[in-house]
């Protein structure tokens, strides 16, 4: 009984520890941001922009492709059950408002953090074997400034971006086994979509997508600067910073859509 | 000799109960080459991360041209780091940019230079080094060598009094070693850098060196030119110069002595 007490305490110490440090990591981004804006020198531009290519072009293609498989899938099955009460129309509904609350964030986020979450950490944690952090540090160039800041900017302007190809992916899925599959009427589904949704619908999947990508950021590039040692070290802090990651955006979904859809007001 | 540009008074970093550095009293030139050598586990490298303030000591003094930089906070310290370059042992340039870019970042960072200026900076940065041309390779085209000789340009982007080397020829052939010695020279000459190398490397260290400090189990054991530690009578330092597998330090150690080794320390 003691150990698994000292386990968990032990546990416990290490992950309000771990959360404490993103925390901290977290401030010094937000003040840079900040700062970035009475002085624009403050972002490497170049790193900044290049980031963004990384993360938001280069993923469209997947981005797209998952959004399209998952609103195709989401349209098959919801059929089944809505043709039980002659409700088939419906789907384009149900797709549209399931891709743009809940699954075109989670997914784009979901495929990012495999992507872009555990390159971030190798990248910065191979830096950190390398030396190359400290050869920042000894330039006078603060690496948070110098590394993260660039990569928590560029995710939080690309996700949200990524989220909305993935929600009209995923409708565009579900419109095409709709009318090809369902025997919807294609005039048919599209109102029955616009009439679902609601703008708010858009904003809050919008807002939990940008959650999302300050949480994988900041998660991914605290793990690639906690690297010591030798490769181990880099495969380790990879699979931690996709792990976290994903738990975390799970986690942080579920009380976000219950906060939003239930404890705010309509 | 000049006046001192580092001093180091009492230096003492402890890692646990172990003494890695014990009480360093050293004296840096302004404008000569000192060389810090010492068998691999003596200390050089942590006294190397103190002067450049990636290390805190435990105690101690450590003074970089008129500045005591243990315990100055981080825009003190980065104060002090617009004076000085580093070469690491791996070269540390940054892989996602080109050879121009890795040798403009201090330029683009630190001051408000034009591009076309920092361009023609990073060009005579590079002429320094014998790589005129190279600005739009990547680090992974060029040989170590070259590397080394990027990072030197980077090191002295900003015109430095002081560039710091950590084991410069390492991992590099007799010749591009003797090259990178040779750059050292032409650069504290031409210049007037002061040079601090750390290296294991006899031949290189008695090509260069105005001064030449040995350490051994983090203590100072000898200063003196080139030839006065080649005619020390130091048991250590000869077993050390003449790269002899037995002397003061036995080539067998029982696990137990190395760790009382350590621990004496």
């Amino acid at each position: 009984m003691k150990e698994i007490c000292g386990k968990v305490g032990r546990s416990t110490f290490l992950v309000l520890a771990g959360v404490a440090r993103v925390w901290k990591l977290g401030t010094q981004v937000g003040r840079y941001s900040l700062t970035g804006f009475i002085r624009p020198k403050t972002i490497p531009r170049e790193t900044f922009f290049r980031q963004m290519v990384l993360m938001g072009i280069d993923s469209t293609a997947i981005v797209s492709l998952v959004g399209a498989s998952v609103g195709t899938v989401l349209a098959l099955q919801a059929a089944y059950s809505l043709k039980a009460f002659g409700a088939i129309i419906y789907t384009g509904s149900l797709v549209g408002v399931a891709m743009a609350r809940e699954l075109g964030p989670l997914i784009a986020a979901i495929v990012i953090c495999g992507r872009i979450g555990a390159r971030m950490a190798a990248e910065l944690g191979t830096m950190m074997v390398q030396e190359e952090v400290d050869a920042l540090t000894t330039m006078a160039i603060n690496p948070v400034r110098f590394l993260v800041l660039p990569r928590v900017l560029a995710l939080a302007i690309m996700l949200p971006c990524l989220t909305v190809i993935a929600d009209l992916m995923g409708m565009l899925g579900g419109y095409l086994i709709g009318i090809t599959g369902l025997g919807i009427n294609s005039q048919v589904y599209i109102s029955k979509t616009i009439d679902a949704l609601v703008l708010k619908d858009i904003y809050t999947g919008l807002a939990k997508s940008f959650i999302f990508s300050i949480l994988i950021a900041l998660v991914s590039c605290h793990q690639g600067l906690s690297v010591s040692g030798g490769a181990d070290a880099v495969g380790k802090a990879t699979t931690q910073a996709v792990v976290i990651s994903i738990v975390l955006i799970i986690v942080v979904d579920c009380l976000a859509t219950a906060v939003i859809y239930y404890a705010l007001p309509t | 000799m000049a006046d001192p540009v580092i001093k180091i008074k009492n230096l003492v970093k402890r890692f646990g109960d172990r003494a890695v550095l014990d009480g360093i009293d050293i004296a840096i030139p302004e404008g000569k080459i000192t060389v810090i050598m010492g068998g691999s586990g003596c200390g050089k490298s942590t006294l190397l991360r103190h002067l450049i303030g990636l290390h805190q000591p435990t105690s101690g003094e450590v003074w970089v041209d008129g500045r005591n930089i243990a315990g100055l906070d981080e825009k003190g310290m980065n104060e002090v780091r617009k004076k000085f370059g580093m070469l690491f042992q791996g070269s540390a340039l940054f892989n996602s940019m080109t050879v121009g870019q890795n040798v403009a970042v201090p330029l683009k960072e630190h001051t408000d230079l034009s591009p076309e200026i920092i361009k023609i900076i990073v060009r005579v940065k590079l002429e320094l080094v014998g790589l005129t041309g190279f600005e739009n390779f990547m680090p992974h085209e060029i040989s170590g060598g070259m590397k080394k000789r990027v990072a030197l340009a980077r090191a002295i982007a900003l015109d430095p009094k002081i560039v710091f080397y950590d084991e410069p020829g390492a991992g590099l052939d007799p010749i591009t070693a003797s090259m990178i010695d040779r750059l050292i020279l032409d650069l504290s000459k031409k210049l007037s850098i002061t040079s601090v190398v750390v290296t294991h490397e006899m031949k290189s260290a008695f090509r260069i060196a105005d001064q030449i400090v040995i350490l051994q189990k983090g203590k100072v054991i000898q200063v003196g030119t080139a030839e006065e530690i080649q005619n020390s009578k130091n048991a250590y330092v000869q077993q050390f110069i003449q790269g002899e597998s037995e002397g003061a330090i036995p080539f067998k150690q029982t696990s137990e002595a190395y760790l009382k080794g350590l621990l004496d320390t």
